[in-house]
């Protein structure tokens, strides 16, 4: 390394590439050091056989595409990612089956509405009510966006008007999805259907952020919820391959035991195999947790600190069957990419249930042949089936038991999908079975926290972790910090991160 | 107005509930102390427990099993042994003349065993089998990877009847399997049909067939392809006319298949004739085959003695067009990680800047690597000058 750094990136998910890229945007010479042998963290794939299963995503949300943009699109067109990724929309929004209810609700302002109200015609003001706040707070959260990643403090031309532009979002800031969705709605149904993806965020509406849920729900609608062709690891891929073209760099199977810090800055970076890498600046893509209690000397770090970590809780985990089909969607009867399967109307009762290891009272099961036909092999379908767990229990499951826990869950959660797709259990050809314990194995963050902490009104958006860390240089990126967990989210929290630390190092040149 | 001040009422009390409530659940002290050094502890023991990345091993005991295996059992001395499912491997790391590579061995005893039980087949002209079998006795230590490979019984896809077929040392994978159904019994049926030489060729035969004996559910067959058999029993191949004749009618079994990739495929053609469905047949992926330009697709003419320019970074080296990438790269010291030697696993994607490679047909690349030109050294082999960054 002739040339010295301007900032290392410890850790190669969505937030540490889009920062690293965010900073070669501006510059600087990025280094990314990731562990793993493939770049991705959660944004990634794996091969079984003649299938190639998504790990993680299900649809995006806040990306859109040119012809309805979301609020992501302008960050990602600036990084080159819209030309280099490949992004389509999902046919539908989502199927949700109950007991006694299955219904699909597309995308679409008019369509999405309509059909819920057509459905509980009783409950259609209040319907019609509610949607109409979710439309103009996804409007409000459009003039936020950019501000939530601006490199320093924002100008007063564009925060002083907030009160005018963003009334609704500063009057439901600390409130939750249930409470304001209760003042609509009172058919438990429609609640349970409007509350549907709260397994995107990880906790049920009496404590879920509203305008975590409010604005995803209205990017889904208004926008269209989209895939990666190529599965999330070509985004992933396609962001190694952009970061290389602005001139940055990312190591694979490297990482990093120490970070450095003299005096209160952050000077640098020791990866596994012991060679020093000095950089006046670190993205830290691993959770807040263990880059100051493990990367680092817990003492560096101002106790205020601690203080603020401890206002979180860890937020869930998943557990994925990954199921390759010898049969169509077609002939399963299972023709939309995404179909909730809920055992009652209840969320927060199916949410209690994800704290222990026992049957789950939800499952997604998703298709991914419904958004890309040829996903599979011709007469064959790649089906995910995910239910939100805890991460904690796991822990506690003796080694020799953990085959069959993890087998016996697995069973339970092909129960559930069977409700939908009666065959199931015939077509399949091959599966594999993923806990909370393997993602705590490949990815390592907190608790196999897929979402980072959990989401309740005070720990979202501008509430949540800043990306600015405790000491001089050191940022953080990632579904931990600001605004919160998933893949916008963490793509917008590296673009943020990585202005930031751009905006020190400038800064920090210009001081020199 | 007053609906107006009402409302904003409302959510001043909506708010205040909401922060009270915010801080009330968010109290230190509830819940988990995830910042205590013990719970990142703790998660990183589970994983390591399930899943480590190496583990230290002592040879405690040595038998012959035929004139060209031999069976050796291994405690681990760094902590107790994880975890696996029958059919998994382990990867035995050697040092030959300061090469450092590793060979994937099936594991053959069953998860609980104080024991890991190894059986290695002598390879003409192999590199690191003759070098175990030379080396390995009571007291070597070995490092090894973490057992891995998903060549194994899936009770929720693969139902309770199973047919595995194995072709000479590519029975290792369903001894473990066989003596875990013999331990904790087993709801179906086991035929086990194993493609060998000779009867002196036919590892863990008597072992089979006091289980056979012993059992209702477990069947085991024999069938030589050597010339020189003599002894009472089958001759010829695992083919439609056999497995025919072996398995009868196809009914809902889930088949597996273990051993060299000309046995492998012939299986696969005589399931396919008998009717069995092809998601119903699992194949455990070979190693690299002994001569690639047989491979179909491999370039016409080009000699596996054929060399070409590999660079690394600032490195250049030959490559035999005959030898995998990860072999020439580990002959130079250049280690990528890697583990099923097979095209896989996908442990030792790396990417090819220039250059093309041959890649066997079992290679398992995701469609965006191929896309953005990586490619897997355990199953590429050099057909042109290349550059390679690790």
């Amino acid at each position: 390394m002739g040339d010295r750094l301007d900032a290392i990136v410890v850790g190669a998910g969505l937030g540490g590439l889009t920062a690293a890229l965010t900073m070669a945007h501006r510059g600087m010479r990025v280094l990314v050091l990731e562990r793993n042998g493939v770049p991705g963290g959660c944004a990634t794939s794996f091969v079984r056989g003649r299938y190639e299963f998504e790990a993680s995503l299900h649809q995006l949300s806040g990306v859109g595409l040119a012809d309805r943009p979301g609020r992501l699109y302008p960050f990602l067109e600036e990084l080159g990612v819209m030309d280099e990724v490949d992004f389509v929309r999902t046919p539908s929004f989502f199927r949700s089956v109950f007991p006694d209810l299955d219904i699909t609700l597309p995308a679409g302002r008019e369509p999405f509405t309509d059909a819920l109200c057509d459905g509980f015609p009783d409950a259609a003001d209040g319907i019609q009510r509610f949607m109409k706040l979710l439309f103009t707070m996804g409007k409000e959260v459009k003039y936020f966006y950019p501000l939530m990643a601006w490199p320093s403090l924002p100008p007063p031309g564009r925060v002083l008007p907030l009160p005018f532009k963003t009334p609704n979002m500063m009057r439901y800031a600390m409130l939750t999805w249930g409470q304001v969705l209760d003042r609509h709605v009172e058919d438990e149904r429609v609640r349970a259907l409007l509350s549907q993806i709260w397994s995107y965020l990880g906790l049920p509406p009496s404590q879920l952020s509203f305008t975590f849920l409010a604005s995803a729900m209205a990017s889904y609608i208004d926008e269209g919820p989209l895939y990666v062709r190529g599965r999330s690891q070509a985004l992933s891929n396609g962001l190694v391959r952009l970061l290389e073209r602005a001139g940055g760099e990312v190591r694979l199977n490297q990482g990093v035991r120490e970070i450095r810090v003299a005096q209160g800055k952050v000077t640098g970076v020791v990866t596994d195999e012991g060679e020093e890498i000095p950089a006046t600046q670190v993205v830290s893509n691993v959770d807040p947790v263990t880059t100051c209690r493990e990367l680092m000397d817990p003492d560096e770090v101002p106790s205020l600190f601690w203080h603020r970590l401890r206002s979180n809780t860890v937020g869930p985990s998943t557990m994925n069957l990954y199921l390759g089909l010898a049969r169509t969607g077609e002939q399963l009867g299972l023709t939309h990419h995404e179909t909730f399967v809920n055992e009652s109307y209840d969320v927060e009762q199916r949410w209690e249930r994800m704290k222990s290891i026992g049957p789950p009272a939800e499952a997604t099961v998703t298709n991914f042949n419904a958004v890309t036909p040829d996903i599979s092999p011709p007469g064959t379908s790649m089906v995910v089936v995910t239910s939100l767990i805890y991460g904690e229990p796991w822990l506690a499951v003796p080694p020799q038991e953990y085959v069959a826990t993890k087998q016996r869950m697995a069973d339970q959660m092909l129960q559930l999908a069977e409700r939908v797709v009666p065959d199931l259990r015939d077509a399949i050809e091959v599966i594999e079975v993923a806990t909370p314990l393997t993602n705590m194995r490949y990815v390592g963050q907190l608790g196999g926290a897929v979402y980072g902490f959990e989401q309740p009104p005070g720990e979202t958006t501008l509430f949540r972790l800043a990306h600015k860390g405790p000491l001089e240089g050191l940022f953080f990126a990632g579904a931990f910090t600001q605004p919160g967990g998933g893949f916008e989210p963490a793509m917008l929290s590296g673009c943020s991160a990585g202005a930031k630390a751009a905006h020190r190092a400038d800064a920090t040149r210009a001081g020199v | 107005m007053g609906f107006f001040l009402w409302d904003l009422g409302q959510d001043a009390a909506a708010h205040l509930r909401g922060i009270t409530g915010w801080i009330h659940t968010r109290r230190p002290g509830q819940g988990t102390d995830f910042l205590a050094d013990e719970y990142r502890a703790q998660t990183r023991r589970a994983v390591e427990a399930l899943h480590p990345t190496t583990m230290q091993l002592r040879v405690v005991e040595v038998t012959d099993r035929t004139p060209t295996t031999r069976t050796y059992r291994l405690e681990r001395e760094d902590a107790e042994l994880p975890p696996f499912r029958p059919g998994q491997y382990v990867n035995l790391w050697v040092d030959i003349d300061g090469v450092r590579t590793h060979r994937p061995y099936s594991i053959c005893s069953i998860p609980g065993d104080a024991l890991l039980e190894l059986s290695i087949k002598e390879v003409a002209g192999g590199f690191v089998a003759p070098h175990l079998l030379g080396h390995l006795q009571v007291g070597t230590r070995i490092e090894s990877s973490g057992p891995s490979g998903s060549f194994v019984h899936e009770p929720l896809a693969d139902g309770r009847d199973l047919v595995l077929l194995a072709g000479g040392c590519g029975v290792t994978p369903f001894v473990s399997m066989v003596r875990q159904m013999d331990r904790d019994g087993w709801p179906g049926t086991v035929h086990l049909i194993h493609g060998c030489l000779e009867p002196d060729e036919a590892m863990y035969g008597d072992e089979f067939e006091r289980l056979a004996d012993a059992s209702g559910q477990f069947r085991y067959d024999r069938i030589y392809s050597g010339a020189s058999w003599a002894a009472p029993g089958r001759s010829g191949l695992l083919d439609a006319r056999c497995l025919g004749e072996l398995v009868g009618e196809a009914n809902g079994q889930a088949f597996f298949v273990c051993g060299p990739t000309p046995m492998t495929e012939l299986c696969r053609v005589a399931l396919r004739e008998l009717g069995v469905a092809d998601h119903r047949v699992r194949v455990e992926l070979p190693g690299a085959p002994e001569d690639v330009t047989g491979c179909p697709g491999w370039p016409a003419g080009l000699q596996a003695s054929a060399r070409f320019k590999l660079r690394v970074g600032d490195r250049e080296v030959q490559a035999a067009a005959g030898e995998p990438l990860l072999c020439t790269l580990e002959r130079h010291g250049l280690l990528v990680p890697a583990r099923c030697r097979s095209g896989e696993c996908a442990a030792c994607r790396t990417r090819l800047d220039s250059g093309r490679v041959y890649e066997l047909p079992t290679a398992h690349v995701r469609e965006s690597d191929r896309d953005y030109g990586y490619v897997h050294p355990c199953a590429s082999y050099p057909i042109s000058d290349l550059e390679l960054t690790l």
